[in-house]
């Protein structure tokens, strides 16, 4: 494996770029025993994704806020040679689980086939280098390997991210993958037998509708686990906080750190709009047509933060969200529309200090 | 002499284990445990053949039943295989608590005296099984360790909760050498830490208990026992193990007051034994220590095995291979979270993401058939009971109903004989408050000899039982005697006609006559007609059943009709003169009687209902509500032609009258009928017409009232209302079609629409 020299200039980097040094700490304190061709022990890598301070006074982030008792499932069963399913709405950290995991385990989150309505059978294993066949035959030189090859190869995780968009019958091509753990390849009379520390780590989304829906053989060879929403306010909280901080960095934004109570308003509506109800319990919501969820929350306050950065005087105000909510809540511009009008004329305009956010937001109607 | 405490937790499979090992190095020759000693001759029956745990021995004061405790006993509680062992070497067995006939005399005390003013402290009230967390609930809002002191020990090992902690260190324990010591060393310095340290005194009949514990313990030492073993809640150790003297028991104990009191076995479920009944000492899953204590060797394969048969039982695929995937994560799940063995959490956790794909709906399934479980116990013929008990034994034998703790449907149908007798039988039960079996919900058939009923024994019906044992010594006899006390106590003739056809579907035909004396006596001297409208729906309902029942119910066909001549004669007087909130009420009566005429086959009847509601539809004084539901009505029973009715409407809701009445009217003529309102075209014109010709104060006026009629209609109607009136005068929906009578203006209005569907002509 090479580990690519992390460059600072790139947008976003890898999981295992941007905490090398955590995984690199928590591999120096790990004492514990590592299945075959992990990087990191179950225990180091629970760490890794839920957070904590280690012995030697390293702190490690939590990558996931929500139910431990979830990432343990996750991290045991790929430790029990199981493909691991995650499964839930959009926006609830599937992708982002899966590449830490990826990067805690394998040391490497770049293995990944993006499922897609058009993906062909090549993608997840193998296509061929068709001058050279052409001018060879078939050949191994001639073969050109699926992230699943190479992973199968050097013994990692791969990633099949969106699996339900793959058509049904280029998804069953991962049953022998997944059962007899080989690859077998009819035109050179051989087969790739994976290396120990292979497993599949796929998400898929339970919202969308008319997506190609797992047949059971190939469901049954995964273990599923189920990411939901986050579950209270101050957890919804702390995710968006936590990671409007990390983008923003990354960014280079230069506005000033949000402050936790504009997040806080953030998060109240989308969660609010999402359950049709307000937090106390008192007030009957209309629900809008998109899924709200936590991801789309931080990109809310992250477009704030770059318009007050650019455009305003670098303090996040209510009318550098507006516009952000607006799209967030909006996805249907006719019934979303009567439900957002609704929302801002029940509940925001009568709760006391958001008198800002109801001009802002009317401003834009 | 050789005195040995064994502390346990009421219910711990692996306290239940260890016992059964020490006893059997100590080989005692008496068993003393922790119970009533009113149970002490119903002992021998524990090893009988049919007696089959969970059961509970009940012990209640025969002057009020309703004044019971019960100490319940699963087949892997540590007391149950004590005394087990203590029959099977034949040594005597002794129950060892503060008589039930002290403890029930001291509650009825303390109850007698917070009724007089504080609010009441219902600590005494659970049964004593409560031993590792017995500490009662105290009044003020208290830290966590006042009711649960074994918290203090808990956290002090790291762990956040007692019940994993104790769990962790005994019921989970393979090696039993010298637990019982441990456990008795840890609860002394619990004690001594609470006592001095905290200064937190035992409650009083904590104090009263353990003194009477002491005194059986001394009583059998006295005796010339050489090796006494003691089983109790390991709280009660070291109380057990640090004698005070003798004299200061005695005097704790001296005249406390006492009652008279009775001991009998009784089934028990699984259900009762968990948290979720309210039982103080409840556990949270005794269908999984149930397993546990049946499991030898591996606990995993056989536990998830049996997940899987009801997952299939419920008709969800869950293959071998689910079961085999199952296992292995649940251990490396064990393994990550450091346990030796995985445990209930990791099963859980394992089922739901291999064989449930993540799921949680199912899960609820598995907690309610598995982890708490649904065994209902079984007690002997021969435990003692009540002529009462008896003779429903010997029905549901005869029957073929047996009792059983989980939710189960009964079709009955009425012709048949025995399942005539069976209705007959639940209907008593609940005329006795024992709601054995409850309304199946729907009705299965729509004819009326079809009954459905849902059955679910509950062991307290066993002590409902025993309390109604004083109104008779057959089940058919107490609930005559029953329901004819109601009657005589109810003034409602409207709750009178319900107890006589309850009477009447549990055959009881020496109740109805009292019954009906009864409504017959109230429905004469009743002067107010709304009272007597409230009744005709369930004597309707009353002469309806008599036919299907083949019960003679003269009586009510001629009380009917004798109550009705009064509601036709008194109701347009009574409607008069009224305000908004009583015309309500009577809208409501008016329906319900409407309906109960309908069931019945009585047309003149009918026709003098009829009549009633034609006049009062024309009272141009009476509240608008009245008059539009009458009018509605006639027009329903087709008494009123659809010109009249038109007539009664334009008439209503012209110009000249007073705005508020006509939306009244218009409210009680079309509430809860959408559908009439959107296909009867000239229903919708009229009532069109008159909101357009409305001045915008009058409509103003009457906007609030327009807006309860029409929130009565269902999302979708209030729908197609608003997109036809956005249409204005568009595509008629036209009213009841017919035959070669049609309207050729209207036929040629379809034409262009239909063309321009049909693309042959284009768009202008």
């Amino acid at each position: 494996m090479t580990t690519p020299t992390p460059n600072e200039s790139v947008l976003r980097q890898h999981a295992e770029q941007e905490f090398a040094h955590e995984l690199e700490a928590l591999r120096a304190a790990d004492a514990h025993p590592r299945p075959p061709n992990w990087k990191l022990s179950p225990w180091a890598v629970r760490t890794y994704l839920l957070g904590g301070e280690l012995e030697n006074g390293v702190r490690i982030g939590a990558k996931y806020i929500g139910q431990a008792r979830l990432i343990e499932i996750a991290i045991s069963t790929l430790a029990t040679d199981r493909a691991l399913l995650l499964y839930g709405l959009p926006g609830t950290a599937k992708s982002w689980v899966s590449e830490h995991l990826a990067a805690a385990i394998s040391g490497d989150s770049t293995l990944v086939v993006q499922g897609t309505a058009g993906i062909g059978e090549e993608a997840l294993r193998y296509g061929w280098n068709y001058a050279r066949l052409i001018a060879e035959g078939p050949s191994e030189a001639a073969l050109v390997p699926s992230p699943v090859m190479r992973a199968l190869e050097k013994g990692e995780l791969v990633r099949v991210e969106e699996l339900t968009r793959i058509p049904a019958d280029v998804q069953d091509t991962l049953i022998t993958i997944l059962s007899e753990k080989t690859l077998p390849v009819p035109e050179l009379s051989t087969e790739i037998q994976a290396l120990k520390g292979f497993n599949v780590i796929a998400t898929a989304n339970n919202r969308d509708k008319g997506v190609n829906d797992l047949s059971s053989a190939l469901k049954r060879r995964f273990n599923t686990v189920v990411l939901p929403l986050p579950a209270t306010l101050e957890e919804e909280t702390e995710i968006v906080q936590q990671r409007v901080e990390r983008l923003g960095r990354a960014l280079e934004l230069p506005a000033e750190k949000p402050a936790l109570q504009e997040i806080q308003r953030i998060v109240t509506v989308f969660r609010e709009l999402r359950q049709g109800m307000t937090e106390d319990g008192k007030t009957k919501l209309k629900t809008p047509s998109g899924t709200l969820s936590t991801a789309e929350a931080i990109s809310v306050v992250n477009s704030g933060m770059a318009l007050a950065a650019h455009f305003g005087d670098g303090q996040m105000r209510a009318a550098d969200l507006a516009s952000g909510l607006l799209g967030a809540v909006v996805k249907d511009p006719v019934q979303d529309k009567v439900v957002w009008q609704e929302y801002l004329e029940t509940v925001v305009k009568e709760r006391s200090g958001w008198k800002d956010i109801y001009r802002a937001c009317r401003e834009m109607l | 002499m050789n005195t040995q405490v064994f502390g346990v937790r009421h219910h711990g499979p692996g306290s239940a284990r260890s016992l059964v090992d020490a006893l059997r190095s100590l080989a005692p020759d008496i068993l003393l445990v922790e119970g009533p000693p009113e149970g002490n001759e119903l002992l021998a029956l524990a090893a009988h053949a049919e007696m089959c745990p969970p059961v509970a021995m009940l012990v209640y004061a025969p002057d009020d039943p309703s004044d019971a405790s019960y100490y319940p006993f699963a087949r892997f509680s540590p007391e149950w295989q004590a005394i087990h062992y203590g029959l099977s070497q034949q040594i005597p067995i002794r129950f060892m608590d503060l008589p039930l006939a002290n403890r029930i005399a001291l509650r009825r005390l303390e109850r007698a005296e917070t009724s007089e003013g504080e609010t009441p402290a219902d600590g005494a009230d659970g049964p004593s099984g409560e031993g590792g967390t017995s500490a009662d609930p105290q009044e003020e809002p208290a830290a966590p360790w006042r009711t649960d002191p074994m918290l203090l020990l808990a956290q002090a090992a790291g762990f956040e909760d007692s019940e994993r902690w104790w769990e962790h260190l005994v019921e989970e324990r393979r090696d039993t050498q010298s637990l019982f010591a441990g456990i008795g060393a840890a609860m002394t310095a619990l004690r001594e830490h609470l006592e001095g340290t905290l200064d937190q005194q035992p409650v009083l009949m904590e104090r009263y208990r353990e003194a009477a514990m002491r005194r059986v313990v001394r009583a059998a030492e006295k005796e010339g026992f050489q090796r006494v073993a003691v089983v109790c809640g390991a709280w009660h150790v070291p109380a057990l193990e640090r004698r005070p003297k003798q004299t200061e028991d005695n005097r704790l104990l001296k005249r406390l007051p006492k009652v008279k009191t009775m001991a009998t076995w009784v089934p028990w479920t699984y259900g009762r034994l968990s948290y979720a009944s309210g039982y103080g000492a409840g556990i949270a899953s005794p269908g999984w220590y149930d397993h546990l204590w049946g499991a030898h060797g591996d606990v995993a394969a056989p536990w998830l095995v049996k997940v899987a048969h009801a997952l299939r039982g419920e008709g969800l695929d869950v293959s071998s291979a689910h079961v085999i995937e199952s296992v292995r994560l649940a251990e490396s799940l064990a393994a990550m979270r450091a346990r030796p063995l995985p445990s209930l959490a990791e099963f859980n956790d394992a089922a739901q993401a291999v064989m449930l794909f993540g799921e949680s709906a199912p899960m609820r399934l598995i907690h309610e058939r598995l982890v708490v479980g649904e065994r209902l116990g079984q007690v002997p013929a021969e435990t003692p009971s009540t002529p009462l008990q008896e003779d429903l034994r010997a029905q549901q034998r005869r029957l073929r109903l047996k009792p059983s703790a989980s939710d189960q449907s009964l079709m009955l149908d009425l012709r048949k004989p025995n399942d005539l007798a069976r209705s007959h039988l639940l209907h008593r039960l609940r005329l006795l408050s024992l709601p054995w079996g409850r309304d199946g919900g729907s009705e299965g058939g729509k004819g009326t000899f079809k009954e459905s009923w849902r059955l679910k024994w509950e062991p307290d019906f066993e002590v409902a039982l025993i309390e109604a044992g004083r109104w008779g010594s057959s089940i058919a006899q107490a609930a005559t005697a029953a329901v004819v006390q109601d009657a005589r106590e109810c003034e409602d003739i409207g709750q009178l006609a319900s107890l006589a056809r309850q009477a009447l579907l549990a055959e009881l035909p020496e109740a109805i006559e009292p019954i009906i004396a009864r409504l017959q006596a109230r429905a004469a001297v009743a002067a107010d007609v709304l009272t007597l409208m409230d009744a005709v729906p369930e004597l309707a309902r009353l002469a309806r059943y008599g036919d299907v029942r083949k019960t003679a119910l003269e009586q009510v066909d001629s009380l009917l009709e004798g109550v009705l001549a009064r509601i036709f004669i008194g109701l347009p007087n009574a409607c008069s003169g009224i305000d908004a909130e009583a015309a309500e009420r009577i809208f409501a009566q008016i329906q319900g009687v409407h309906e109960g005429l309908q069931i019945l086959d009585a047309a003149a009847l009918r026709a003098s209902w009829l009549r009633t509601l034609a006049a009062l539809a024309e009272m141009q004084r009476l509240q608008g509500i009245i008059r539009g539901r009458c009018c509605r009505l006639l027009l329903d029973s087709g008494a009123l032609e659809e010109e009249g009715a038109a007539r009664q409407l334009s008439l209503a809701l012209s110009v000249g009258g007073d705005p508020s009445q006509s939306a009244a009217w218009l409210d009680g003529f079309l509430r809860d009928s959408g559908q009439l309102l959107i296909h009867d075209h000239s229903l919708w014109q009229l009532i069109d017409q008159w909101v357009s010709a409305l001045s915008q104060e009058a409509f103003m006026q009457i906007v609030p009232v327009l807006r309860r009629t029409f929130s009565s209609f269902e999302p979708a109607e209030r729908r197609q209302m608003g997109e036809r009136v956005k249409r204005g005068m568009a595509p008629r929906l036209g009213a009841a079609p017919s035959d070669g009578d049609f309207d050729q203006a209207r036929a040629e209005a379809t034409l262009p629409l239909l063309s321009r569907l049909l693309g042959l002509e284009d768009r202008e």
